[in-house]
């Protein structure tokens, strides 16, 4: 099983798909998550997102990762039922109240976090991430260095999780029990962070060094010899994505449920 | 005791890295696990300790099955030296980390005090030194001292001379040996054969999963068998008997081929090469072809 936003090998058309079409229009679809406030839309783009899911066989990780995203949005979520007092009253707080409007309120919030994530993180299992820099660098112009450290922070993700997970086996052997509740979980977990920094620091800095006395100053950007050439495909995907905007927008005046 | 009963193991149940495996090791012995990498070794260490519980089979310390033990429970038997060192240092000075172990356990009390002070000793640390500016070899002396201190019956070693120069890598393997001397049951996994050869009694070659040898750390390492299935490549005291016996079939008769250990292979060997020393008897002892040189 590949890790978390690991590239998965595959050869369905959004794996083919220009990798800087392929950001643009997940940022077309999360930009439209934050445009609408409309209830179907967003269902809408749900459905979108997790057949595009299907279609390169990345229904599973689709899956996982939005329920990662909406345990992680529950937070905000009850923020915004407790700080939007919206509709008829159902319960009265000290510094307002929660209405049926509160409830609506939060609900979108988690909605709209996982329509927006969830073709952001596909981005990143069906590209891989040397395309994607060099492609940035190639069609957006963007420099090479900041394209390199976009890439490098993608890329230490799984290596960090799987420190972590070696740190806690380690500890887990000297007699350390992770099985509990959650506050007990974080309170053992907090002082194993200092190996782990200890080990991103190392990482990093052998990383850079690395980098350097590869040439990492030299390179330019007509470096790459890989071309990123677009074609129909990534035209008509990209004129399908800005239609979901122009409806998210659109959605602001003429209302949708 | 340690004894493993047709023990299968996977990761995440996708791929069978052990296929079942079966040994004993009683208590007191110096197992070392000789293979390739992928060969299952560090699974088997895994399994020992609970860190991996097994798809098929028994895992059972002192008769008692890993599966009914906590990982944490397991701790206070079986000691575990990780490869690398900075994933078991966590704390700030090297006192907190000899300490950590008791604390992690619930053993804190004077005696773990004592014991402690006396390990700082031992191995002259600074106990208000910072674990994470020490040296590599220190760290990995650190991390060996919190799990003797712990005083286990049991010490399983994932591969614990890595990265360490010839000085440190001796002074490891001789304060092992040393707690394998006072009783102490000592697992190892090791890359390195002369190693093996120099502190390991019993060894168990593994390729793919199967443990393809198991006995007597000499009949292990000079078995061409062994060597080939598990892709190893023999110490050089065997590497010279081979060789020997391929340019002077006389060899194949001498006490070299006698010999019952690797002192005695050395010894011998010695006394061949010095025998014919200018001698002239065997020309292809001298030449390129010979003896490799």
């Amino acid at each position: 099983m590949k890790g978390f936003l690991e590239y998965v090998p595959g050869d369905s058309v959004l794996h083919r798909m220009n990798p800087v079409a392929k950001l643009v229009c997940a940022l077309f679809i999360s930009v439209a998550c934050f445009c609408t406030s409309s209830f179907m839309l967003l269902a809408l783009i749900l459905i979108i997102d997790f057949a595009l899911a299907a279609s390169c066989k990345m229904t599973r990780q689709a899956a996982q990762l939005a329920k990662a995203v909406a345990i992680f949005s529950v937070v905000l979520a009850v923020i915004a039922l407790l700080t939007t007092p919206v509709g008829t009253e159902l319960v009265q707080l000290p510094w307002g109240y929660i209405g049926t409007g509160s409830i609506a309120a939060a609900a979108l919030v988690l909605m709209r976090l996982v329509a927006c994530a969830v073709p952001l993180f596909l981005v990143m299992y069906i590209t891989k991430l040397n395309d994607l820099a060099n492609s940035m660098v190639k069609i957006l112009h963007v420099p090479y260095k900041y394209a390199f450290t976009f890439t490098s922070a993608v890329h230490f993700i799984p290596v960090f999780m799987n420190d972590m997970a070696g740190i806690m086996e380690a500890q887990t052997a000297r007699g350390v029990e992770f099985d509990g509740g959650f506050a007990k979980k974080v309170r053992l977990m907090v002082p194993l962070c200092v190996p782990l920094l200890v080990s991103s620091v190392r990482k990093t800095n052998s990383a850079a060094i690395a980098a350097e006395v590869r040439g990492f100053n030299v390179r330019t950007r007509q470096s790459g010899f890989k071309a990123y050439p677009f074609s129909a495909r990534d035209v008509v995907a990209l004129l399908a994505c800005v239609c979901i905007l122009a409806l998210a927008i659109a959605t602001n005046y003429v209302p949708i449920p | 005791m340690i004894e493993f009963r047709d023990v299968s193991a996977s990761y995440d149940g996708e791929l069978a890295v052990l296929d079942r495996v079966s040994f004993t090791i009683p208590n007191g012995d110096f197992v070392a696990f000789v293979g390739t990498n992928g060969a299952g070794k560090s699974t088997t260490m895994r399994l020992i300790n609970g860190l991996l519980k097994p798809t098929a089979g028994d895992v059972l310390i002192d008769g008692v099955s890993t599966a009914n033990l906590r990982t944490s429970e397991l701790a206070a038997k079986v000691g575990f030296l990780f490869q690398n060192p900075d994933r078991q240092i966590c704390c700030n000075t090297v006192r907190e980390e000899l300490m950590f172990g008791f604390k992690a356990q619930g053993r804190e009390c004077a005696d773990a005090e004592g014991r402690v002070d006396a390990m700082i000793e031992r191995f002259g640390f600074d106990p208000d030194a910072e674990p994470f500016l020490l040296n590599r070899g220190t760290r990995q002396l650190l991390a060996l001292a919190s799990i003797i201190v712990l005083e286990t019956p049991v010490i399983v070693l994932d591969e614990p001379t890595t990265g360490l120069d010839f000085r440190e890598c001796s002074k490891v393997m001789e304060i092992i040996a040393g707690l394998n001397v006072r009783g102490t049951t000592v697992i190892m996994v090791c890359h390195d054969m002369e190693v093996t050869a120099d502190y390991a009694k019993r060894v168990i070659a593994m390729t793919e999963g199967h443990v393809v040898d198991d006995g007597p750390t000499f009949e292990v390492l000079r078995n061409p068998n062994t060597l080939q299935r598990a892709h190893l490549l023999p110490s050089q005291i065997v590497d010279i008997s081979m060789r020997l016996g391929d340019v002077a079939p006389a060899i194949a008769s001498s006490s070299i081929a006698r010999a019952n250990s690797l002192d005695q292979m050395s010894t011998a060997i010695y006394e061949f090469i010095s025998s014919h020393a200018g001698t002239g008897a065997s020309p292809a002892l001298g030449s390129d072809e010979g003896l490799g040189a």
